[in-house]
């Protein structure tokens, strides 16, 4: 197995703390695996935001259109410790 | 080949007879108001029984051709119509247009579909044929009409989007905008991010359609770049008009640009926006996204904000889903002005009547239906009498009559 650069357990506390950033209404607890950035009162400029805020973070550069599909804040942590590798 | 320049000699753009404020489709839908700041919209116009994708066309086109000479007219060569709201799968709306537009007969027509982007797709084609001086002289009409099929099963879409059309006469008379010969990006591949598979149906994948939109704009700049050496995404254009699904949108891919191709804070993004992309979302705001007309309507709102004193350059973003985008550019000056503001679109906004939710509902189960192939069809015009009276401007304006027997009958009013 490869070695991840980044740890998924940082790129977990990278996405809750831009999205925090991004929608400061919503409390950390909130924030779980199992749903999507739209179940946390997300519109669609504010996903574009928090999309943009991560890869600047974790200094990736990634086409937006690789994140339509994914099903949840589980699945954006686990494409993004993919593409850290 | 013409050493000419050629680019876009007239335009117009129709937004239809009525509007509804966003805000009531929010309360009524119970949408989350939160929604509302990043949505940046006031209100979407709306269509009537009587209307269609040939009459908005037409409506567009009509004080074009009518301020041409009879000669000027017969130089139309070309009509392009571009529509993702076809009527058939094999007559196009062009060919009831170029009827009722009464061109010439030696003008051929047809119709172009990729969602939003066809008539970008047929604007360059056009210019292409005027430049080419394979028949100086000669005239391309291409002309973007769409009507929405949203209601409240979009949700968040419902508001944002509605029925209009923008008609452009292409020629080697450019007063409206000098288009950059040579100067464009192109950005292409295979999605689905929003589609109509039927006659009534939208379908939208909400994010896969944005960030589609977003990939497009900085590749789709990135080829333009590639054309067109030494161009810098924040000095090269002094105004930028893009395809407007909603100004929210127009607003984060502008933010989104100048963070990857400039070291400008956010303090001088926000500045650069107001002062180089907001003019061009002041009319979008008010009727909603046009479909294929979208960023003529842009284009339009940009030369009536800015009443230009001198050349400024252009920078336009076409973008359709599906997806096919292109970025190109153009210069308007003076003369621009004098031109767009004989259609007085201002005035044809502000004078849209404005519908109350139930007369809006009321309306949708018809329109909603405006696409469906119908054998017999009637259309009561008496009963919108008030609606018509009240145009601001007393043009003759085409009506849908009847449907006979898959034929579309018109009347002008």
């Amino acid at each position: 197995m490869p070695v991840s650069d980044v740890s998924r357990e940082a790129i977990d506390r990278a996405v809750r703390e831009v999205i925090t950033a991004i929608l400061p209404a919503v409390s950390p607890d909130a924030i779980v695996g199992n749903k999507h950035l739209r179940d946390l009162g997300a519109d669609s400029v504010d996903r574009v935001e928090i999309i943009l805020m991560l890869l600047d973070r974790l200094h990736l550069d990634e086409p937006m259109s690789s994140f339509s599909g994914l099903p949840d804040i589980d699945g954006l942590v686990a494409f993004l410790h993919e593409r850290c590798r | 080949m013409t050493s000419s320049p050629v680019g876009i000699e007239a335009l117009n753009v129709y937004c239809g007879l009525a509007q509804i404020p966003v805000e009531v489709l929010f309360a009524e839908r119970g949408l989350n108001r939160d929604r509302l700041g990043n949505l940046m919209m006031n209100q979407r116009s709306v269509g009537f029984p009587f209307e269609d994708p040939i009459t908005n066309a037409v409506n567009a086109a009509k004080p074009i051709v009518d301020a041409l000479t009879p000669e000027q007219k017969e130089r139309i060569e070309v009509l392009i119509t571009a529509t993702e709201s076809g009527i058939d799968y094999s007559k196009s709306v062009a060919s009831y247009v170029h009827r009722y537009l009464g061109l010439s007969r030696r003008c051929q027509f047809m119709e172009a579909k990729q969602a939003c982007y066809a008539a970008t797709g047929a604007v360059q084609m056009g210019v292409a044929y005027v430049a080419s001086g394979i028949s100086p002289g000669a005239k391309v009409l291409v002309i973007a009409t769409d009507v929405t099929l949203a209601d409240g099963r979009n949700q968040y879409i419902e508001p944002v989007v509605g029925p209009g059309a923008a008609a452009l006469l292409l020629s080697d008379r450019p007063r409206i905008l000098t288009v950059d010969f040579g100067a464009f990006g192109n950005y292409a591949f295979e999605t689905l991010d929003s589609a109509r598979p039927t006659p009534t149906e939208e379908v939208a994948d909400v994010d896969g359609s944005l960030f589609a939109y977003l990939d497009c704009l900085k590749q789709a700049f990135l080829a333009y770049r590639d054309h067109v050496e030494g161009t810098d995404f924040a000095t090269t254009f002094d105004f930028l008009a893009m395809h407007t699904p909603f100004a929210g949108l127009v607003k984060a891919s502008h933010r989104k640009m100048m963070r990857e191709f400039t070291r400008a804070s956010p303090t001088e993004i926000e500045q650069d926006f107001t002062q180089r992309v907001f003019p061009s979302v002041v009319y979008a705001r008010q009727v909603g996204n046009l479909g294929a007309a979208s960023v003529y309507l842009g284009l339009a709102s940009v030369i009536d904000e800015v009443k230009a004193d001198t050349g400024y350059r252009v920078g336009l973003f076409s973008y359709g889903s599906g997806c096919c985008s292109e970025f190109y550019s153009g210069v308007i000056d003076q003369e621009s002005t004098t031109a767009l503001g004989e259609m007085q679109i201002g005035r044809h906004l502000a004078g849209r009547c404005e519908l109350t939710f139930d007369q809006y509902e009321e309306l949708l189960k018809d329109t909603l239906l405006c696409l469906v192939p119908r054998k017999e069809h009637d259309v009561e015009i008496g009963q919108w009498s008030a609606v018509l009276d009240r145009r601001s401007n007393p043009r003759p304006f085409l009506t849908l009559k009847r449907v006979r027997n898959y034929h579309r009958e018109y009347e002008w009013v």
